[in-house]
């Protein structure tokens, strides 16, 4: 029999289609059932004694699930124990429909032998057929074929059996459809309450999906987020101007905060803040988005809280929002600001984040739902190595190593990542005492005034007379009665680098302090057993300014040689509002670096000996990152924080990959080795630097967080401690606090969950906050107690809590110092 | 169009008769052959209907299509036409046979039924000057029997009532891009309001009487006819002269009257017929064109 269906279709154009298809209906297509001996063609499959122990249904039966169940209860229909279900062809072209991963699923269920599962035909069943009625919608319509396929199936089986126990059972979740089933005459349950009533297989219940019922349904209407517009929408955006695209930074220090820097030329618009969730708008670091730019009242400036991410819900995130609109808008910090309205591109990758647990308590059943995914954004111990595939060996000091991967140095808390292999870095291009080595040197011809006379390059062969460490070479500077040869020329270089390094202050080289970390390793464990900051001796500046010097000889060499390709490293000298806050602390004014100079160096404050070293610390703060650039794509080669025009890396070639290219370079400039097309090639020379600098800063990144992680270790075994130090910030919420002793900084919060607030009063332009009666001004020494914070096990914390000055409500007792502590106590 | 070749003898036979209001196969002047009339016999049109006139076989097709409306009346929908005479219907139509028949008939056919007068072009429109339905109606000639524009005016008629448009609704989203959206249901349909759709009434002028749906023979007598586009209320809508004889404007007065009244007439039982076809739904026996 023949049967015509129509339906109506929008083709892409917009035109409207109407499409009629033939369907053939036949009387020949087999139940499927054992019962059934009519047809002998293909082997039934389901079974006669089709039995499973239930409350509901004592006698033999079929399943028949609708699509819904089909949709959502795939995992109780996958189990074993479920067998012989007939599988309607209107359910399953819906489920194909609705759902890949289900249709995949229960093809699979079909496939399986053991299972019994039956596909019937019903939509070319001659008898199961039904066509649409006038006003009924698709919905409806398969509901009802459904419905007419179980009421065959329950007269054919009793046909079959002749009124025999054998019976079908329909499975819906859908309440109207139960209804109009149990009319029609159907035995019809919920599939809960036919899994339930399952005996001796309770564990069924706990595959079940849990539905959201009508009467305990949870209302989760409220929209997290605005929606991201369709791309097409986007691009038009852009093309007229009302969008702006750009790439996407995360604020580090404030996780509602971005920036997003527009990478289009002519646009005077370079940079947009975003501030708060919902202007973010899930936008990953390094998204390319498109932003929306905000009417210029609604501009805002960049907000000074620091905020960490350690509420688990909303409410906090948007309390935190409003705090950061309520910000005092002084006019001429506002940046151009603006909202996420859609994502062109996704930065993937993998993150390294935890799913925390719903905040809807199900009382029963298992929730699979996931509502928040938190990334961690701070305390990751990921280290990202960098490995950079080289096509050309790496030459130097005549030994040529074909294709290996080169890294960064990377230096992780004592342990060493190496660029290069360990026979190399640590053996052959060592130089080592009484053993001929292979060098790249550059040669000085110095007066007495460290004036240099002549500067020669040339590959060498080396016999080292003797390697000492920083220590020994000190040791032996200072030891008055020691008068050797290489003691004699070591206080000769000693003197000269004193005059170098005077001449490089004079023109306003800047010493800039920032507290390096040493943690002492437990040789057993690893643990770090007490940290310090590093010390540096004179020694140290020695080779140190030999070092400088070296590098900028070979820059200004291999830029004489190769202007157009010489990779060099400069460092921009910062805008003056980079210098604002340290402006505000120190009250000194500054337009160069020998400004800087010296200014830091008559920075002292009588009966405050860290005075100095905090401003340096500071200064360090406002400085831009120096950089790795190729000659011939910049035209500004300045080195801010060493004062001098050109600068290179050339000296460690066994830990920076720029220093290998420098290698070359030079040795094709004096000659001694040939060139190849890359190295010349300033638009791959320029890519490779950016690459460096990318790599660089992320390494940076690593150790940071190494350091950070390790800090973390050690004060958890150290357990409580007080510590004296100095504020280095005065932010609008909390004061960061440096601690010397530890070359460690922390913030101390005002705010608090569980409390109410102390009354805080911020003033920019200190920058100071009066916190009750007391007024917290940068480089305040204050005391601090130190703890671990371990109540979120996965997201433990250094916590610092103020202990003087006393301030009733916001500091602390002063806590037992215990340093044995097992468990270190919770600060509020 | 097909002619036949006809003796004098059987002209002057033609003539008489019909002076007697008797013709060859025994109907009076103003009366029509046998006619039938089945819609909805192509399912992949939106409307179809099929016509039988004595020999005559017809079938239109329509199809309702999303367009553009024209510039000079922005809220309207429009009508097109094509008539297709197949070497089916006979054998002069072969290869380009039939091109200036279909023309010449098409190009009647949209003077006679596209305008505002004859359908509701108003309730094409989906969006003025943006989108309209276009209904393109397909002529098909099967068997060429004469009086071949009645029948085609009838089985039109027959056709837009069985046309069912899908019910479309602009959507709007922010920006202000409209998006026309189809409703889901295949029920949920436009009819269109063939009240005053026109039936064209072909008169003949044999000898000094004139007669309605001649047949092939009686043309063969006749050198002019006039086809006459009535309403159901007996409102003329077109009138036009064919053939190369004169009429002199008294018979020409005399031959619209008569059209008026055929034509009124006509529309009365088309109509019952054509509702009560509707009424039978999905029991209706669908003939078809072996019938």
């Amino acid at each position: 029999m023949l049967k015509s269906k129509t339906f109506v279709k929008k083709t892409r154009a917009g035109g409207v289609l109407k499409i009629v298809r033939e369907h053939y209906l036949r009387d020949d297509i087999c139940c499927g059932s054992e019962v059934c001996k009519e047809r002998k063609d293909e082997a039934p499959v389901l079974q006669e004694d089709a039995c499973i122990e239930s409350n509901l249904c004592s006698y033999p039966h079929y399943l028949i699930p609708d699509t819904n169940v089909v949709l959502h209860q795939i995992d109780i229909l996958e189990d074993p124990l479920i067998r012989n279900v007939i599988i309607l062809q209107t359910v399953l072209q819906e489920v194909r429909h609705r759902s890949a991963p289900a249709y995949k699923r229960i093809k699979d269920a079909i496939h399986e032998k053991e299972k019994h599962f039956y596909t019937f035909t019903n939509e070319h069943h001659r008898e199961t057929f039904i066509e649409r009625e006038p006003g009924e919608s698709a919905n409806d319509r398969n509901d009802r074929a459904i419905r007419v396929a179980a009421k065959w199936y329950a007269d054919h089986l009793a046909k079959k059996t002749n009124g025999g126990s054998l019976k079908v059972v329909l499975l819906t979740d859908d309440r109207a459809n139960k209804e109009k089933a149990e009319q029609y005459g159907l035995i019809v349950y919920r599939c809960e309450e036919y899994i339930k009533s399952l005996i001796g297989n309770p564990e069924l219940v706990d595959r079940l999906a849990l539905q959201p019922d009508d009467q305990n349904e949870i209302t989760d209407s409220k929209l997290l987020f605005p929606e991201h517009l369709p791309l097409s929408r986007i691009q038009s955006g852009i093309k007229n101007g009302v969008l702006l695209q750009g790439t996407f930074h995360a604020n580090r220090d404030n996780y509602l905060e971005g920036t997003v820097f527009i990478n289009r030329e002519g646009e005077d618009i370079n940079e947009v803040l975003l501030q708060g969730l919902q202007n973010l708008n899930r936008a990953v670091h390094q998204d390319v988005v498109a932003v929306e730019l905000f009417p210029k009242e609604r501009w805002v400036a960049p907000s000074s809280v620091v905020l960490q991410d350690d509420s688990p819900n909303d409410e906090d995130a948007e309390e935190d929002e409003t705090e950061n609109k309520r910000v005092v808008k002084s006019e001429n910090v506002l940046k151009p600001t603006g909202r996420v309205v859609g994502i062109i591109k996704r930065n993937w990758r993998p993150y390294c984040g935890m799913l925390s647990q719903s905040m809807i308590k199900e009382v029963t059943g298992f929730n699979y739902k996931v509502n928040k995914v938190f990334f961690l954004h701070k305390k990751q111990t990921n280290i990202y190595i960098h490995v950079k595939k080289l096509r050309h060996p790496i030459k130097f000091h005549g030994v040529l190593y074909q294709d290996f991967n080169a890294y960064n140095l990377l230096l992780i808390f004592s342990q060493r990542i190496d660029m290069v292999p360990e026979l190399l870095s640590s053996n052959l291009c060592s130089l080592r005492s009484n053993v001929e080595r292979l060098a790249f040197s550059c040669i000085w011809e110095m007066n007495h005034n460290a004036e240099i006379i002549k500067t020669h390059f040339t590959k060498s062969v080396i016999n080292s007379k003797a390697s000492l460490t920083y220590a020994e070479a000190q040791m032996r500077i200072d030891d008055t009665t020691m008068n050797d040869d290489i003691t004699k020329s070591l206080r000769g270089l000693n003197r000269l680098a004193k005059i170098l390094k005077g001449r490089r202050t004079e023109k306003g080289a800047l010493t800039l302090s920032s507290p390096e970390v040493r943690f002492h390793m437990d040789s057993e464990t690893h643990d770090p057993i007490d940290l310090q900051t590093k010390e540096l001796k004179e020694t140290n500046s020695m080779v140190e300014e030999f070092m400088l010097l070296a590098n900028i000889s070979v820059a200004q060499k291999i830029y004489d040689e190769f202007s157009e390709c010489a990779l060099l490293r400069k460092h921009p000298s910062p805008p003056p509002s980079n210098y604002d806050i340290l402006i505000k602390a120190a009250k000194s004014r500054l337009d160069s670096a020998k400004a800087l100079a010296d200014s830091l160096n008559n920075a002292t404050v009588e009966n405050f000996p860290y005075f100095n070293t905090l401003l340096r610390i500071l200064a360090t703060r406002c400085m831009m990152q120096a950089v790795y650039f190729c000659s011939g794509m910049d035209s500004d080669f300045h080195h801010y924080g060493l004062a001098s025009p050109i600068y290179t890396h050339f000296t460690s070639p066994i830990r920076r990959y720029a220093d290998i290219i420098v290698h070359r370079l030079l040795a094709v400039a004096i000659n001694a080795d040939s060139t190849y097309p890359e190295l010349m090639d300033k638009h791959k020379q320029s890519s490779l630097c950016n690459n460096l600098n990318y790599r660089h800063k992320m390494a940076q990144y690593a150790q940071r967080a190494s350091v950070a992680f390790h800090t973390q270790l050690f004060f958890k075994n150290k357990g409580i401690i007080n510590e004296e130090g100095f504020i280095l910030f005065v932010r609008k919420n909390a004061i960061i606090i440096l601690i010397p002793k530890f070359g460690m900084e922390g913030a101390v919060f005002f705010d608090n969950k569980d409390k109410p607030s102390p009354r805080l009063i911020f003033d920019s332009e200190g920058p100071t906050l009066k916190v009750e009666q007391h007024t917290f001004r940068m480089f305040d020494k204050v005391k601090v107690t130190i703890s671990l914070d371990a109540s979120n096990i996965q997201h433990q914390r250094i916590r610092m809590a103020l202990i003087e000055p006393v301030i009733p409500g916001v500091s602390v007792p002063v806590p037992e110092s215990e340093p044995e502590a097992k468990k270190p106590k919770l600060d509020c | 169009m097909a002619a036949v070749q006809v003796s004098e003898a059987e002209k002057v036979y033609i003539i008489h008769g019909v002076r007697d209001d008797l013709r060859l196969d025994g109907r009076g002047c103003e009366d029509y052959r046998h006619m039938e009339i089945e819609t909805d016999v192509v399912s992949n049109t939106d409307g179809s209907a099929k016509i039988s006139l004595g020999h005559t076989d017809v079938l239109v097709g329509v199809k309702a299509e999303i367009g553009k409306p024209k510039a000079m009346v922005p809220d309207e929908g429009y009508l097109e036409f094509f008539v297709d005479c197949s070497a089916n219907a006979t054998p002069e139509f072969e290869g380009r046979g039939g091109e200036e028949l279909g023309v010449e008939l098409s190009n009647t056919l949209c003077k006679v039924f596209n305008n505002r007068h004859s359908v509701d072009l108003r309730s094409l429109c989906i969006c003025p000057g943006e989108n309209c339905w276009v209904l393109y109606v397909d002529v098909l000639l099967l068997q060429c029997d004469g009086n071949l524009f009645d029948a085609i005016s009838i089985a039109i008629k027959a056709a837009l009532f069985n046309t069912r448009i899908p019910k479309v609704h602009i959507s709007e989203d922010e920006e202000g891009v409209k998006e026309i959206e189809l409703s889901d249901d295949p029920y949920d349909c436009m009819r269109l309001n063939v009240e005053n759709v026109p039936c064209i009434v072909t008169l003949c002028k044999i000898g000094h009487r004139h007669v309605v749906d001649a047949t092939l023979q009686e043309k063969a007598c006749s050198v002019a006819s006039l086809l006459i586009s009535v309403t159901h209320r007996g409102t003329v809508t077109c009138v036009r002269k064919m053939g190369g004889g004169s009429l002199d404007p008294e018979s020409i007065f005399e031959m619209t009257e008569a059209g008026k009244r055929v034509g009124k007439a006509l529309h009365v039982p088309l109509m019952e017929l054509l509702q009560k076809e509707e009424s039978l739904g999905k029991k209706r026996q669908k003939v078809g064109f072996l019938g």
